[in-house]
């Protein structure tokens, strides 16, 4: 699944660290989401939606 | 990471790791000495036989608690693949090591070994796990 993350942190200048302490997650996860190495959970994608003020579709496609 | 100290739930799987690794060495001692200087009988062989296993099982209960309380799901998610390749590999060998002792007449393996490679399935897969979302 891609995602914009690495866009909308890069926004609001703020680091792998600084979303992960927001998220409540360890940095590793902010950066294999970001990567597209794993997918979250849909609690955690509503998460980051409200975190970034936007809707879920608006962070992540499904890469077809 | 199970070593960061930021993580409560990690913490708590350090800690309770450590206790039940603790009780496994004073427990196996303790039998040890017991049945070569006592040589018991009865319930009591049984009960000191059965304290090592005991704090193993606290070790495996421990790792169950660390992921039902941690709440990072990539580390869950790294907790249970670890798990089902400790798994995948402790029954592969076991099987095949228990196929070459009935054909073959290869040497017993004592059951006391499956959690032992279990861990060291279980390690390695951890290991190779971290580096996948490194």
């Amino acid at each position: 699944m891609k995602n914009r993350l690495r866009v909308l942190r890069a926004e609001r200048d703020w680091s792998q660290a600084d979303l992960a302490e927001r998220l409540e997650v360890s940095r590793q996860s902010v950066n294999a989401i970001e990567t597209g190495k794993f997918d979250p959970s849909l609690p955690l994608a509503f998460k980051l939606a409200r975190l970034f003020e936007t809707a879920i579709e608006e962070i992540f496609t499904d890469g077809e | 990471m199970l070593c960061s100290s930021k993580n409560p739930a990690a913490r708590r799987y350090m800690w309770r790791f450590s206790v039940s690794m603790l009780l496994y060495i004073v427990f196996l001692v303790l039998a040890v000495l017991v049945f070569v200087h006592y040589r018991p009988t009865g319930p009591l062989a049984w009960l000191l036989a059965m304290l090592p296993a005991l704090a193993i099982i606290g070790q495996i209960a421990a790792f169950g608690l660390y992921l039902a309380e941690e709440k990072d799901e990539l580390q869950v998610a790294m907790g249970v693949k670890s798990l089902l390749w400790g798994i995948g590999g402790t029954l592969a060998v076991t099987v095949t090591w228990g196929f070459l002792e009935n054909f073959v007449h290869l040497r017993h393996m004592d059951l006391m070994w499956v959690y032992p490679i279990f861990c060291m399935f279980s390690g390695l897969a951890f290991g190779l796990v971290q580096l996948r979302y490194r």
